[in-house]
């Protein structure tokens, strides 16, 4: 056996061998992909308290409150004229928004320039948009059927958005939207991380120098770390993916002639960055806590979990320059937009561009590190 | 090959008598301002066990990284099996079997593994590895724990199978770097008798330590190095006749007898109190012990203790640097 071979044998081995490593590379991410998925892969029936001060108080209003009632997104509760109490309630929470009917409302309706106030807790920002959302759509469509009941003609809303069919020609859930995020935590976790412990684990333990003093050449030290970190990321993508593929079946494009050479690329730049981050920093406590660091801050970045667009503008120009982002991006594009080679041209190439300078640059550290010794 | 006469103290060594497999002239290695190899010249011939004795801080280490490739040196010339180290560092590596103090063995790997990927470092092929693999569990004992994991071992058998994973690609050179330290006394007679196991098989074997008695157990010869020099090279016996003094005899009789006991060995000219003891210099100890024992017993002196003194390779370093093995040498 060989040099190359022999280390990657052995670091395999080692790998496989640690229940830790396997905890956090491999049953950390499934753990993950099915809470996640359980958490936002269903239906969630949303349904907020609000209050309501009528001063109207006519027959219309009170048929307002009902109608409010009966969506089933809201429970109404009237406090007639009394606002101060409805404040007390919204400041604990115990209503989300508070519709105040002004005296005169109905007759103003008559006379199209009816308005009602609505104050919205802004303490929870999703429940506070889904409020404001849904009340202002109520009303709208009350209106459009009270114009069309005593007019008898269709109330005409100034611009109307026809919303076209989804791109895919089908709708997704969440877990075909995080399962394809989710086989690029061993791009992180395996490549990156592992390749930053694999050679921090030596210089700790000392076993460097046993290889040092051997006729390896350091390329092929180098080359036989590569080699394992990819199949230790390799085996981690399969067993995620099949998990995957058993227990959430989502709707996905396993298209895998194409997701590998995706994912080695993927892999070889998170083994360049752990490869650069393990010979720069020279405490090999330091970096084993950078990467793990690095790893857990990027997977936010890189879209794994949401889209990158959540990310405010600023912090998407940060995920544009790490090359998992585009990683991310062609996995997803092939599992969920059946994309096909030709499509995938910019995110393959800057990939490949980014393995060879990120592998060159750790090779040079690596090189330079061993002579310095 | 060139072999090459190092002049020290007076000492004279005599490598032209056997063939040099590593020959070392005027090494210089520099860390900033400190020099921790100061033209360091010796030659260890094949087959022979060398020892390199000094305290801690001497350059023991460093000379030895040195000669595996782990450290580059600034000035001299090292010859091993007449390949030059400045030029085929690579080569040499492969004649060479590192086995430092700490344990280079991966826990979570058996025996076997560890070995296996030592072999892999040195493309050994299989029926090589076999073979070497046979040789560690007869020489040195690893059979009956080749496949338990590492970290299964007690701290003698990771000794053994750390050794054996040094010289799994059959070197014709092992450098033993403090290969004892931290042993107890029985694991340490049984790791001598492993390296003495060695030059039965025509291992050159180097070994860097400060226990002087190792070095006189197992050493043909012995370098004494002090601030990255070397102070004194040769037998051990050699060295404690020429440089360690004489031996004496050191004899303890009642205190209330001792004024009389001094009386009666006035004689021997050399007496004189030492503590609560006698010491008497002379030349064949071991044949005037009897003669003293029995004039002490004919004036009805009882003694308590008497026994010979022979001088040890830690009398020698104090003569040379005024100072003993324990302490660190000050830089």
């Amino acid at each position: 056996m060989n040099s190359i071979l022999g280390i990657a044998v052995k670091d395999t081995k080692t790998f496989f061998r640690e229940k830790g490593t396997i905890f956090w590379t491999i049953a950390f991410p499934i753990l993950i992909m099915l809470l996640f998925t359980a958490i936002f892969g269903r239906e969630i029936p949303f349904n907020a308290n609000i209050g309501i001060v009528d001063y109207d108080n006519t027959p219309l209003t009170t048929g307002i409150m009902t109608g409010l009632n009966s969506t089933g997104v809201f429970t109404v509760k009237n406090f007639t004229d009394n606002p101060i109490q409805a404040r007390e309630e919204l400041n604990a929470t115990a209503v989300r928004a508070i519709i105040t009917i002004p005296k005169n409302f109905t007759q103003n309706l008559y006379f199209q320039n009816a308005s009602v106030s609505l104050v919205v807790d802004e303490t929870n920002p999703d429940v506070a948009r889904l409020c404001r959302d849904g009340i202002k759509t109520y009303f709208s469509e009350y209106y459009k059927a009270f114009y069309y009941q005593n007019y008898g003609t269709n109330y005409t809303t100034p611009l109307t958005v026809n919303e076209e069919e989804p791109v895919m020609g089908r709708s997704i859930g969440y877990k075909e939207y995080i399962v394809p995020g989710m086989l690029c935590y061993p791009l992180l976790f395996s490549s990156m991380v592992v390749a930053t412990g694999a050679i921090v684990y030596e210089r700790e333990k000392g076993t460097l120098k046993k290889i040092r003093a051997s006729p390896a050449r350091p390329l092929n030290v180098l080359f036989g770390k590569t080699l394992a970190a990819l199949f230790q990321t390799a085996v981690s993508i399969l067993i995620m993916a099949l998990l995957a593929y058993f227990l959430l079946a989502p709707t996905l494009n396993w298209n895998v002639p194409l997701l590998i050479p995706i994912m080695f690329l993927g892999s070889i730049n998170g083994i360049s960055l752990g490869l650069i981050i393990s010979c720069t920093l020279r405490a090999p406590q330091a970096a084993s806590n950078a990467a793990t660091t690095i790893a857990v801050v990027l997977q936010f970045f890189i879209g794994m979990y949401f889209p990158a667009e959540y990310l405010p503008a600023y912090l998407q120009q940060v995920g544009s320059i790490i090359p998992m982002t585009y990683a991310a991006q062609a996995i997803r594009s092939v599992m969920i937009r059946n994309a096909m080679l030709s499509d995938l041209v910019y995110p393959i190439i800057t990939l490949v561009a980014s393995a060879v300078v990120l592998y060159v640059i750790g090779v040079l550290l690596y090189k330079r590190w061993v002579e310095k010794e | 090959m060139g072999s090459w006469f190092v002049c020290l103290n007076g000492l004279v060594d005599d490598a032209m008598s056997g063939q040099a497999i590593i020959e070392i002239e005027g090494l210089i290695k520099r860390y900033d301002e400190v020099i921790a190899l100061d033209g360091v010249s010796f030659s260890v011939r094949e087959g022979e066990i060398f020892g390199l004795l000094g305290p801690n801080g001497a350059g023991k280490t460093t000379l030895m990284e040195v000669l595996c490739g782990l450290r580059r040196f600034d000035e001299g010339r090292v010859l091993v099996q007449g390949f030059n180290l400045a030029t085929d560092a690579y080569k040499i590596r492969s004649l060479i079997g590192l086995c430092t103090q700490e344990t280079l063995l991966y826990d979570l790997l058996s025996v076997r593994e560890n070995f296996a990927f030592s072999a892999s470092l040195y493309s050994l092929d299989r029926k090589k590895f076999k073979e070497r693999v046979e040789f560690s569990t007869k020489v040195l004992g690893v059979g009956e724990f080749l496949n338990r994991r590492v970290q299964q071992l007690s701290g003698g058998m990771k000794r053994r199978a750390n050794l054996a994973a040094a010289i799994i690609h059959d070197p014709p050179i092992v450098i033993l770097d403090e290969p004892t330290v931290g042993f107890d006394p029985t694991i340490k007679r049984e790791f001598w008798e492993l390296i003495k196991n060695l030059k039965g098989t025509e291992k050159t074997v180097l070994l860097s330590t400060h226990d002087m008695y190792e070095a006189d157990e197992i050493c043909d010869r012995v370098a004494i190095m002090e601030k990255g020099k070397i102070a004194a090279l040769d037998k051990p016996r050699v060295l404690k006749e020429t440089i360690g003094g004489a031996a004496s005899i050191r004899v303890r009789v009642k205190e209330n007898q001792t004024r009389q006991a001094l009386a009666v060995l006035k004689e021997y000219n050399g007496a004189q109190r030492e503590d609560d003891e006698i010491q008497i210099v002379v030349k064949d100890p071991w044949k005037t012990m009897t003669e003293v024992s029995n004039k002490l017993a004919s004036k009805g002196i009882l003694t308590e203790k008497i026994e010979v003194v022979e001088p040890t390779l830690e009398d020698v370093f104090i003569k040379l640097s005024g100072r003993k093995l324990t302490e660190e040498t000050p830089q």
